[in-house]
């Protein structure tokens, strides 16, 4: 915003309007949910006022900060493991068409099975802890980007790929020269759906399971009947997840402007 | 040809994904909490755990089925809501964005206060279906081509009219597809919906199965979850396969 002076104002104003006509049900939200806990005359223990949770996480910031670095820890490491390995599986079934056959059912399953629900199988198989954790958010992210990446590797276009084979290049160089960068658009769209789901099922596993994080502090919450902290994790864990969101879309707009 | 060999090497698949569930189950690379996929299905041969797990899907799936259709039909509303009235479009876009973003735990305690416990799991499962009809529903209202547009703009159709006639219809395969995602999302919300203390469900047998050593009771119901939702998916894709021949 380097507006010349005499503009100022103006564009403020527009700003602001715009603004507000992107998120005024956002703020209708809040406001309603102010007005159901004061019309209803609920107890502060069943429903707590925005104020009093908009409050408790303005002025504890300590209270949350460890737990929430916690969560996203675990979800950058899961997304990070997730998304070397999808592309290391694409990679593998790229070399061979009969594997690429074979895997299909993988894609099916990875669109149609709730990953996590299976939180507790797979806290039951690897143990309960922090290793759950990490294998539900790297199963997470694995299979987007499998599958995005996947296609991503086949994208190249057919000119290019003749000129590849014109000049005789190997498999390597092709890789490297050609279906790599072409597949990174997709890696980033396979981010950007991957990222806030990892920060959510994260905080899933750990209310489950009982391990550190948000989701353990939300369930702890509850249980010492201190419901404006619990409703602060959920404010942070929502604006957490939408910042990751924002933060894989600019990635990715960024990303597919260099590489297309 | 062709297609007979994908065919071929999709059914290949699946057996050797079955095979090596069941070899892993064998040999106990797993552990103890990963049986062989036979003495899951064995275990069904009990007529008390057939019985549990019948009622438990059964709970899940009427959970799921509400959700899908009430969250199909609101955010359908609501789609149609932001064509008609173009003003309220972009703060309906940002409200399911951030309703989306809201983690499903966090809903938990405020929906048994408000919906109470039984009806938690498919209001779960209505928000999650939602938002994936949803999205499918805005780009597929957008989908219909300038063209056609143009003709509507010339012959100074209404904004309703217009939608009736050419962006529903434009917008069915997308809307298909949509549908096919939030299948899975629906049961994934009954089921995540179920640990908030439901009476009964397939979530709460994962759980209770789980810290009782129940392994093969809480395969069955995980691989339950699993089939539903497959099944619902396979059902919706084929329909949008043959909608997408009629509407394309």
């Amino acid at each position: 915003m380097n507006g010349r002076a005499p503009q100022h104002g103006t564009r403020a104003l527009h700003a602001t309007g715009r603004l507000l006509s992107r998120y005024w049900t956002v703020l209708a939200l809040v406001a309603a949910w102010g007005a159901w806990v004061r019309t209803q005359h609920l107890n502060q223990i069943v429903a707590p006022t925005p104020a009093a949770v908009f409050g408790d996480v303005l002025d504890n910031p300590g209270a949350y900060a460890p737990d929430l670095g916690w969560t996203l820890l675990n979800a950058a490491v899961g997304v990070a493991l997730g998304m070397l390995l999808g592309l290391a599986g694409a990679l593998l079934v790229w070399t061979s068409p009969v594997l690429s056959g074979l895997m299909t059912p993988m894609a099916l399953i990875m669109r149609s099975v709730p990953v996590v629900a299976m939180i507790p199988v797979i806290a039951r198989v690897v143990g309960f802890g922090t290793a759950a954790v990490l294998t539900i958010t790297t199963v997470v992210s694995f299979f987007p980007v499998f599958v995005l990446a996947g296609s991503g590797l086949r994208a190249a276009p057919a000119a290019t790929r003749d000129v590849f084979t014109v000049l005789a290049a190997s498999g390597l160089t092709r890789l490297r020269l050609l279906l790599l960068p072409g597949a990174v658009p997709a890696l980033l769209v396979a981010l950007r759906l991957t990222a806030p789901t990892a920060v959510l099922a994260a905080m899933l596993a750990e209310y489950l399971l009982g391990t550190h994080g948000l989701g353990q502090l939300f369930a702890r919450s509850v249980t010492f009947m201190d419901p404006a902290r619990a409703w602060g994790t959920a404010l942070v864990a929502t604006v957490v997840s939408v910042l990751c969101f924002v933060g894989a879309r600019a990635a990715e707009r960024q990303g597919t402007a260099r590489f297309t | 040809m062709n297609r007979a060999r994908t065919a071929l090497l999709t059914a290949a698949g699946t057996l050797l994904l079955l095979a090596a569930m069941e070899a892993a189950g064998r040999l106990g690379v797993l552990g103890e909490s990963w049986p062989p996929l036979s003495q899951v299905v064995a275990a069904l041969g009990d007529p008390v755990t057939r019985d549990l797990l019948g009622r438990a899907l059964a709970a899940t799936a009427t959970a799921a089925g509400t959700g899908f259709a009430a969250g199909a039909l609101a955010a359908l509303a609501v789609a149609v809501t932001g064509v008609l009235l173009p003003v309220l479009k972009a703060g309906l876009d940002r409200l399911a964005a951030v309703v989306h973003a809201v983690p499903l735990i966090a809903l938990g305690p405020l929906l048994i206060t408000t919906v109470g416990r039984e009806g938690t799991p498919s209001v779960i499962a209505a928000l999650a279906a939602g938002f994936a009809v949803f999205v499918a529903a805005t780009s597929g209202l957008g989908a219909a081509s300038e063209a056609h547009r143009d003709v509507f703009r010339a012959l100074g159709a209404s904004r309703r009219s217009t939608l009736v006639r050419l962006q529903l219809p434009a917008a069915v395969p997308l809307l298909l597809d949509g549908l096919a995602l939030a299948a899975p999302a629906a049961v994934l919300g009954a089921v995540v919906g179920d640990w908030f203390g439901a009476p009964r469900g397939l979530g709460v047998l994962l759980v209770s199965s789980m810290q009782n050593f129940q392994t093969e009771l809480m395969w069955s119901a995980a691989l339950s979850a699993a089939a539903i939702s497959l099944l619902a998916y396979a059902a919706l894709a084929g329909l949008r396969t043959a909608a997408a021949r009629r509407f394309a």
